[in-house]
């Protein structure tokens, strides 16, 4: 694809300045992007960020969760300077637990039938239209998956998924556990195929130290840097990247 | 005496400053308590300017109670590279600290966050303390990796720089590469105050 294309594609700024960089611009808007990464790599921070971002510039967003409660989402976030409870009681940024819908809905909690999983997706989508919303996580895909029963299902789920809120022009973040130190996108295998982008949040030792990093897998439809960064998490500007020094350690 | 020493420095600071984007100084380690005394009394004098004073050397606590001014002078943001990892967790309103003098990113992200909220109209200065101490903690050929970087950053920002450098033995070769980074050097030497 020629640069003048990817500049013709309308783009979700994620509001973190230097990855927007990287991105050459945004997340292509209507995309569906895999944030992957093992427990405490910032998977969560990354998302809430984005969506707060979006809220501050008039989009509204919803953040589905299924791994934590959600007093104590909202109670790790109240830390961050970003983030503002004014948006979550303006309804400009809504959290939802999903567990707590699968009961609504009358669903097993442990393992979907095809027509829970198809339940659920209509649940997802109409939330999605009714709030208007154009920024959209499920915190995480992998425990949603878990709950799939065949690859078939996660495929068909996530597909759908995707696709609907894509006609929406909502941008879609799904976030992946991985374990630590492997070089796998998902749990499944299947995630990363169905996605439109992956980012991968990592770390590198460095003297018995860890680093953060981050770097973009692929993002379809922008000329993205491939680059791996140093990432950093701290209470006044949430993600913050900078290139990653490379010498031999 | 002692006042004459550290004068001299103070004036040798400032006027290879004045004409110099960056400067390095390359210093004995018996003259760094000297050194960092003019340095200190040289940016205190200077309130109109923005510091940002990077400590790889000593913890800023140890430098606070050997300098009582610096805590009163809201011009200087102390980075203190050393203290977390030396376990010492007590925090100062001007002091920003980093987990470890490892994470050299995080700390090129944080000098440039400090500088980013400044007015462009005033004067902004970068200390390095020290180059040859960021060597103990990290592999030269990074340290290496990591000045480049900063300095072209700051280039780029106008900031000025100033980095230490405490002769060692056995690393000169690389002090050496690192320092002749700067548009000048200055070489402290008892014998030159």
């Amino acid at each position: 694809m020629q640069e003048s294309e990817f500049q013709k594609k309308e783009i979700c700024k994620t509001g973190i300045e230097e990855l927007d960089v990287m991105l050459g611009g945004g997340i292509p808007i209507g995309s569906t992007v895999l944030v992957v990464g093992s427990s405490g790599s910032g998977k969560t921070t990354l998302c809430m960020q984005f969506l707060i971002n979006g809220a501050k510039q008039g989009e509204r967003g919803v953040f589905f969760t299924i791994t934590e409660p959600l007093f104590k989402l909202t109670k790790n976030m109240e830390g961050f300077e970003f983030y503002d409870k004014k948006l979550i009681e303006s309804g400009m940024v809504n959290l939802i637990d999903l567990r707590i819908i699968s009961e609504r809905l009358g669903l097993d909690t442990e393992k979907y039938t095809v027509e829970d999983a198809s339940a659920l997706l209509d649940i997802l989508r109409d939330i999605a239209d009714e709030l208007n919303v154009k920024r959209l996580i499920i915190d995480s895909i992998t425990a949603l998956c878990y709950r799939l029963q065949t690859p078939e299902m996660i495929r068909d789920f996530i597909f759908k998924l995707g696709s609907s809120l894509a006609a929406m022009k909502c941008t879609t973040l799904l976030t992946s556990e991985v374990p630590p130190r492997k070089f796998q996108y998902s749990q499944y295998g299947i995630e990363e195929f169905i996605s439109d982008g992956i980012f991968f949040l990592g770390d590198i030792e460095r003297k018995g130290d860890l680093i953060r990093t981050f770097q973009i897998v692929k993002m379809r439809g922008a000329a993205h840097s491939r680059t791996k960064s140093a990432m950093s998490i701290s209470s006044k500007n949430g993600i913050e990247l900078a290139p990653l020094l490379r010498s031999r350690e | 005496m002692a006042n004459v020493l550290i004068d001299g420095l103070k004036e040798r600071i400032s006027n290879a400053i004045k004409i110099n984007q960056s400067i390095g100084i390359l210093l004995p380690g018996s003259n760094y308590s000297d050194l960092l005394q003019a340095l200190f009394e040289y940016m205190s004098s200077q309130p109109e300017d923005v510091w940002v004073y990077v400590t790889i050397t000593k913890p800023y606590e140890t430098l606070a109670k050997e300098f009582e001014f610096i805590e009163e002078s809201k011009h200087i943001t102390f980075i203190d590279c050393i203290s977390r990892a030396a376990g010492i967790t007590k925090t100062y309103p001007n002091c920003i600290y980093i987990e470890s003098p490892t994470m050299l990113e995080k700390l090129g992200l944080e000098v440039m966050n400090v500088f980013k909220e400044v007015n462009n109209e005033r004067r902004k200065y970068l200390v390095i303390d020290s180059l040859s101490n960021l060597m103990i903690y990290n592999d030269p050929d990074i340290v290496t990796e990591f000045f480049y970087h900063i300095t072209n950053r700051t280039r780029a920002r106008n900031i000025h720089t100033i980095s230490l450098a405490i002769e060692e033995e056995g690393m000169d070769k690389y002090l050496n590469r690192l320092i002749y980074l700067n548009d000048k050097i200055l070489k402290v030497r008892d014998s030159f105050i």
